[in-house]
This record gives C-alpha cells, sequence and structure tokens, in this order.
C-alpha cells in the first residue's frame, strides 16, 4: 500500500534534484502528460477496488494515454484549434468520475466494517 | 498482488518525475543581481549625484520657501521666480558671448545629386547633440530656438524646426558658451563636420564676443504633465 506513496515521493525528488527544465513552449504537453498520467493512475485503482485490474491493460493505457494526449495538443497548436481543452474536459471528467467512485467504494467498506464489528460484539 | 504495486510504484514513480518538472519548469528563475564592482560603483555614482541634485534643488526650495514666509509682500518673489522658470524654458532673450555656426552647400565638381534644399533633420540633430556635449547653453537655429521639446523633423523633403520650415542658405546656428573657443575648436573637429560633408554641406564656426539668441516665440504646450497634489 505505502510502495506507490513511496515511490511518488521519489519520483519528485527525482525530478527535483535533476535541476531538469523543458522550454516553455513544452509545459503545456507536460501538464496535458501529467493529467492523463493521473487519469489513468485513479483509473488503476478504481479496477483494483473493484478487482477488475489488469496489468496490461493498465500499463498500456498510461502509456498510450499520455502519448495521445500530447499529441492531441501537438496537433491543436498545428492546427490553431485549442484541441488540448477537449483532452482536459475528457481527463477532467473522467479524474472526477474515477474519484467518485473510489469514494464511494471506500466507504462502503468502511461501513461493512462496522457493521461487521458490531455484529462481532453483539454476537 | 506484489506485481500489481510494483506497477502501481512505477506509474506513481513517473508521474512524481513528470509533476517535479513541471514544477521547476513552470517556476520563476531567481532574479540575482549579477553587476560587478565596476557597474556597482557606477550605479553608486548616478545615484550620490542625483542625491546631490536633489539635495540642491531642495535647499533652493527652502531657501524661496522662507523667503515667501519672512516677506509680506509676496509678489516680487513670485514674479522673479516666474522670470527666472521662463529665462530657464528658453521664453527670453538671451545674449552672451559664444560662436556663430554656418551651414553652407558645397558644389564639387563632379556634383549629380540634386537640388540641396535644406539640412536632413538627422544631420542637425546630431550636430544639436554634439554641442549640447561640448558645453552649449542655448541655440538657436536661423531664428528659432531651441528648447526642451522642439522638434526637429522633416516634411515634404523640407527641414521644420519649431514647425517652421528652414530652407536659407547659409543656415546660421547661434551657440551661447561659457567658453566659445574651446567650442570653436571642437565643432571643427567634430565628428558632425564629416558627416555633413558626405551631404554636401560645409561647416564653418566663428567665436564671437556678443550675440543674441530671440525667445521661443511660440505657446509652449505642456502635456503628459500633471501638477503634484500636496499630501497633507
Amino acid at each position: 500500500m505505502w510502495l506507490p506513496v513511496m515511490g511518488l515521493l521519489i519520483g519528485i525528488l527525482l525530478g527535483l534534484s535533476t535541476e531538469f527544465r523543458i522550454p516553455e513552449a513544452y509545459s503545456s504537453y507536460l501538464s496535458i502528460a501529467v493529467l492523463a498520467a493521473l487519469d489513468t493512475l485513479f483509473g488503476g485503482i478504481r479496477a483494483h477496488l473493484e478487482n477488475v485490474f489488469e496489468e496490461k491493460v493498465f500499463l498500456t493505457g498510461f502509456f498510450t494515454n499520455i502519448a495521445l494526449a500530447a499529441g492531441l495538443a501537438f496537433l491543436g497548436v498545428h492546427l490553431g484549434v485549442d484541441l488540448y481543452l477537449a483532452a482536459v474536459f475528457a481527463f477532467g471528467v473522467r479524474l472526477f468520475h474515477n474519484i467518485a467512485v473510489i469514494r464511494r467504494f471506500l466507504i462502503e467498506k468502511w461501513v461493512n466494517n462496522r457493521k461487521k464489528d458490531r455484529d462481532m460484539i453483539e454476537e | 498482488m506484489k506485481d500489481r504495486m510494483i506497477i502501481f510504484t512505477c506509474v506513481t514513480t513517473i508521474i512524481g518525475f513528470m509533476v517535479a518538472i513541471q514544477f521547476q519548469s513552470t517556476k520563476e528563475p531567481e532574479i540575482r543581481d549579477t553587476r560587478n564592482i565596476h557597474e556597482l560603483r557606477q550605479a553608486l555614482t548616478f545615484e550620490k549625484e542625483r542625491q546631490k541634485e536633489l539635495n540642491e534643488e531642495l535647499e533652493n526650495q527652502a531657501e524661496m520657501l522662507y523667503q515667501l514666509q519672512q516677506t509680506e509682500d509676496l509678489e516680487p518673489i513670485m514674479t522673479d521666480a516666474i522670470e527666472e522658470l521662463k529665462v530657464r524654458a528658453g521664453l527670453t532673450e538671451v545674449s552672451g558671448q559664444g560662436i556663430i555656426i554656418e551651414v553652407s552647400p558645397i558644389f564639387e565638381e563632379d556634383y549629380g545629386g540634386g537640388a540641396i534644399r535644406s539640412v536632413p533633420p538627422y544631420l542637425l540633430r546630431m550636430l544639436l547633440n554634439e554641442l549640447n556635449i561640448y558645453g552649449a547653453k542655448e541655440i538657436a537655429v536661423a531664428n528659432q530656438r531651441i528648447i526642451s521639446t522642439t522638434p526637429i523633423r522633416e516634411a515634404n523633403g523640407v527641414t521644420l524646426i519649431n514647425s517652421n520650415r528652414v530652407t536659407q542658405f547659409p543656415l546660421k546656428i547661434r551657440v551661447l558658451s561659457d567658453d566659445p573657443e574651446s567650442l570653436h575648436h571642437a565643432v571643427m573637429a567634430s565628428r558632425a563636420r564629416e558627416y555633413f560633408s558626405y551631404e554636401n554641406l560645409s561647416i564653418n564656426s566663428t567665436p564671437i564676443n556678443y550675440i543674441t539668441l530671440p525667445p521661443y516665440d511660440r505657446t509652449l504646450r505642456v502635456r503628459h504633465m500633471e501638477i503634484v497634489k500636496e499630501e497633507s
């Protein structure tokens, strides 16, 4: 459970310590890639909780989503249309949806656990 | 299960890395003072001079305030102040020692250009700048007094100073100076003289003991300036 959180911290530390900077023109691509990655991550957590998690789907989804989002933003810049907004919208909606599902799942689990505990005490 | 956690860990690491880079890239770079000692000294000297000027100004103003407070009759002092300001703005006739510069066209044998109607504005500006560098106090070009807002421009091939056509040759430029002799030498050796010769114009300067410069004869329009309200 704590391993992914550790991974996140390690990633942030690594990123901060490398002093690596990307040009300002490409920062929008990176931000949309981050959004896509977060979306995939929460999708993965949800699938994990619902016991329908598949590694191949998750990993391929992670990388293709990032590539697709960045590609869409790139295409948008060259077409003169703010296409990245479409990606932001889609990922944002899915992100919120996934988080809501995860929250409901956790609450249900918590309520069930408490009920179980009470039943045990009453017995 | 263990595989799953490792995959999640990899993914979160990548996300963390991307977020950190994004954060670092959008962060404003810190502005550092990269001036060296020489530049710092220059800045310091500049500020000191400024301070000196401001102090002098303050002293003048304080003295005037004192005078105003002391005397019952304010009118002469205020008239004096206005007169002084008028002199400084170039609204009065001034005279003294100085030089007269004459600009006239030179036609060599193989001259092939058109008629020379007036001195190009950029040359006049260059000459005036050089005069100011060499210590000119007041300048008048062909009876047009040069003040701080005097425009020198070109319209329809004719040079205008204070919106007056300056076409006659030789063009007389009268300059007041404390040291006419050295100003005369400076003009005769100036870069402006060389540039004038490229446009087939020659410059001749003569130091003179007494010349009079006309006042600025138009209404001074003061724009983009506001009275500073005294803070109570």
